[in-house]
């Protein structure tokens, strides 16, 4: 069983790996990568010399391409000699300053540049200074000296998985100010429990407890799917999904510089989700924070995408089978009269009808009856506003499992099992409830944990018509503004989420059923 | 003793008498003849509801490949006129004067368009597509799912193929496809059939492979029948059922597929009318202007029910126990 099991894992891993693979070669290959400046303000903003370096720049920080340009180099080069100052420095400006003139080529620095980079492969590019013929230099034509190289699938695979999970350290911040370096157990003062307390590490709790639903919460170890371009500029994808959205949520608390006072603000500051500030800590934040944990983020009412999906898609399973099993099986036992001639009108509408009528059937059914908000973010009492996507995910739902438990439970109802526990003289309900269900839940065991795993993808539609802030419309929305980032980080996680389903779906059916078994020597099958 | 022998000798010869052997005779079945697509279809029409969807499809089909060439529709014809955009029946009758009741008689979408002429154009492309795309990945489904189920060493090789491609999500291979080939209505068929086949091959491989180890046909194999045959003649006939509840619901779901995929925006181009596109159109501000969505919906509805319902009454008479 366990050596199954690993097989099982690891032919997942390799497909998964398969996949990501052919997933990066369409988004990175397939399409004109210029795309991605579709919807960007800055770069229509630039023009000449500094937009083809802006677009260079931001295929290098998307993965496109390894992008390295002559300044830095310099920078590098200057500042083991000189250190901070290095931008001070008479041979930086003259060598900053040689490529601008024609004769650039004759600098010592740039030979450097040119002999290193085009050694290691790399293409090199000179972007002429641009000027008006009166020597004066257009907007954005400075000259500059680059080297481009390529990045192959293989490669760029290679640098996703290198980062793929992260664990901090306290010597994650390069910061010479920072002269204590620890990870330790600490009392909390805003849970009033304990907390691990780093210093030197990027987040400064790396594990706590709050309020907020699991309770505990860690920082410890990171999750790189993958950072999204357009659509939440530059931020992570866990955190996108992850992060609360909604209204800023105040509460009576206390910056770390007043513990121990009694002075008290109203403000959203999640305290627990400090970083090290890399840059300049201002004065105000200086008089708040002891130290240069400065960067917040805000506690906020609603839940997160990933959690808006999951609640809705829950409710809706569990109605879907506390409703569609016993319907179904009604259905089978009164094969051919009304009640099953009701539920399967039911089923051939649910199966036939586009998704998209009876979801705007139930809008408009809500909003016109019940009076139910209709859009998710106009709603005033939150909880009426999770009903009509939750039904309309349900009322499909039902449909599908009706159809199928009818299915099984009438295959088996001309078993010999049953006839023979009928001539035995059991009643019709023992036979039905503990016999032919029992036989026919074998076919739906399979599928509990894919519809369970499944909420956590979200459904496009329904969240889409009731503008629910879920995870189901992150991957159509990568699609349509060229997300790259984000649309690699989504097929990972839908990819790990069908996966991890079907093996627990094998697990749970050979649970269930004694007479299944998964190891290839034994039982049927060849 | 031997006066009653020699009698009852001659008996015999009396009441018996040899004839010749008639060739073409000994060949004949007395029992009832049977012919297997002469029982599905009178089993098909017992049944009165199939006879009305029938009737119901006809009138569909007309509706979407004749209507369009009568009335030819064009969606821009009112574009520069803003007066006529989001008309109720009412108003858009009361517009244009009255000239064309029939045309105006659902009102007018966003563009001044006709809605009454809109749903058939639409339908046509979606039934089109719907015919066009099933036709495709039925066939090359079931071939390549006959031959993925029988050989046992060409379906470890496409079960690879088959974990790497079904986990590729499916939106952004079409919309990858559709942003290189283009999205008009042959590059759209292009893009749902070089995967869509996939789906169904695999669901018939595991068909297949149930009927592979039944006892006639290892015992046909055992007589040395080819795989071409044993293909053709003792798998797939077994299976029409199962190809005829698969087409049932494979028309009417990629009419739903296409307007899924023009609602999240990767349909068909919007120069060609379609049904998802005119539904995704109206569903903005389908509590406002209700007659530019409700139409479109409802035929769609209509095509679908009918072609599922179909498909199922042909399903279920192609099911040889129920011929009886």
């Amino acid at each position: 069983m366990r050596k199954y099991l690993l097989k099982r894992i690891l032919f997942s891993l390799f497909s998964l790996l398969i996949v990501v693979m052919v997933v990066m070669l369409l988004v990175y290959t397939a399409i004109d990568r210029s795309v991605i400046f579709q919807t960007d303000d800055v770069w229509n903003k630039k023009s000449n010399n500094d937009r083809t370096i802006y677009e260079y720049t931001m295929y290098g920080k998307y993965g496109y391409l390894s992008y390295v340009d002559y300044t830095s180099f310099l920078k590098v080069k200057y500042s083991e000699i000189y250190g901070e100052d290095y931008a001070n420095s008479e041979e930086f400006k003259r060598d900053k300053a040689a490529i601008q003139s024609s004769d650039w080529q004759e600098n010592e620095s740039v030979q450097e540049f040119i002999q290193k980079y085009g050694n290691a492969g790399y293409k090199l590019r000179y972007l002429e200074p641009m000027k008006f013929r009166s020597g004066k230099t257009k907007p954005g034509g400075t000259g500059y000296l680059i080297a481009i190289q390529e990045k192959n699938v293989v490669y760029r695979l290679w640098d996703y998985l290198r980062y793929f999970i992260t664990s901090e350290n306290k010597n994650m911040v390069q910061d010479p100010e920072l002269t204590e370096r620890y990870v330790r157990f600490e009392h909390d003062p805003y849970s009033g429990l304990f907390a691990i307390v780093g210093s030197g590490t990027q987040h400064k709790y790396l594990l706590y407890f709050d309020g907020r639903f699991p309770f505990i919460h860690q920082n410890w170890l990171h999750l790189n799917l993958g950072t999204s371009y357009t659509t939440y500029r530059g931020m992570e994808i866990t955190s996108v999904i992850n992060n609360p959205t909604g209204d800023l949520k105040t509460s009576r608390q206390q910056y770390p510089n007043m513990l121990g006072t009694d002075e008290y603000v109203e403000t959203a500051i999640n305290f627990h989700s400090l970083t090290y500030n890399t840059g300049i800590v201002s004065d105000v934040e200086k008089t708040q924070f002891p130290d240069k944990y400065t960067v917040y983020t805000y506690n906020r009412g609603g839940l997160s995408m990933i959690e808006n999906s999951f609640v809705i898609g829950l409710a809706a399973v569990i109605i879907a089978y506390a409703i569609g099993l016993p319907l179904g099986i009604l259905n089978a036992r009164k094969k051919d009269r009304l009640a099953d001639k009701l539920g399967n009108a039911y089923i051939i509408f649910i199966m036939s009808v586009p998704a998209l009528a009876y979801i705007f059937m139930f809008a408009w059914l809500g909003t016109t009856l019940f009076k139910l908000p209709y859009k998710f973010a106009t709603a005033g009492i939150m909880f009426l506003a999770y009903i009509l996507p939750t039904c309309s995910l349900a009322v499909r739902d039902i449909g599908g499992l009706m159809k199928w438990t009818r299915r099984y439970m009438i295959d088996q109802m001309n078993s010999d099992y049953v006839k023979f526990a009928r001539s035995q003289g059991l009643s019709e309900k023992e036979i039905y409830n503990t016999h032919i269900s029992r036989n026919a839940f074998i076919f739906l065991v399979h599928g509990v944990p894919a519809s369970i795993l499944g909420c956590l993808v979200g459904a496009i539609m329904t969240e889409t018509v009731y503008g629910v802030p879920g995870v189901g419309r992150l991957l159509t929305r990568a699609i349509n503004t060229h997300d790259n980032g984000v649309i690699v980080a989504v097929t990972v996680f839908y990819t790990t989420l069908s996966i991890v389903s079907l093996i627990l779906g094998d697990l749970l059916l050979a649970a269930y059923d004694p007479r299944i078994s998964l190891n290839a020597d034994k039982g049927g099958g060849r | 003793m031997d006066v009653n022998i020699n009698a009852s000798e001659k008996n015999q010869e009396d009441l018996f008498q040899f004839i010749d052997r008639d060739e073409i005779a000994s060949e004949k079945i007395t029992a009832p003849r049977y012919s297997y697509w002469r029982s599905v279809f009178r089993v098909f029409f017992r049944k009165k509801s199939s006879i009305f969807m029938i009737v119901l499809l006809v009138l569909v089909l007309l509706g979407a490949f004749v209507l369009p060439i009568v009335w030819p529709y064009d969606m821009m014809e009112n574009v520069l006129d803003p007066k006529t955009y989001n008309l109720s029946p009412a108003k858009a009758i009361a517009y244009f004067g009255g000239e064309n009741p029939i045309k105006w008689c659902l009102g007018t979408g966003q563009l001044g368009n006709s809605i009454m002429y809109g749903i058939w154009a639409s339908a046509r492309t979606s039934l089109l597509l719907a015919i066009i795309c099933a036709a495709i990945n039925m066939t090359v489904g079931i071939i390549i799912g006959a031959i993925w189920g029988y050989s046992k060493r060409f379906d470890a090789v496409m079960l690879v193929i088959y974990n790497i491609i079904a986990n590729v999500p499916e939106i952004l291979l079409l919309s990858v496809l559709v942003y290189i080939i283009g999205s008009g209505f042959w590059p759209f068929v292009f893009a749902l059939t070089i995967t869509g086949w996939l789906g169904i091959a695999y669901f018939f491989r595991t068909q297949v492979m149930i009927i592979r180890d039944r006892e006639y046909s290892l015992a046909s194999r055992c007589l040395g029948t080819p795989i071409s045959r044993m293909i053709s003649k003792n798998i797939l006939p077994f299976l029409t059922s199962v190809i005829v509840t698969l087409l049932a619901t494979n028309l009417p779901g990629y009419i739903n597929y296409e307007v899924f995929l023009s609602f999240i925006g990767i349909g068909l181009s919007a120069s060609v009318p379609s049904l998802g596109r005119m539904i995704q159109q109206g569903q903005t501000a389908f509590l406002t202007y209700p007659w530019a969505f409700w139409p479109p919906v409802v035929i769609a509805s209509i095509i679908t029910i009918v072609l599922y319902l179909l498909g199922q009454n042909l399903a279920d008479a192609s099911d040889p126990r129920t011929h009886m």
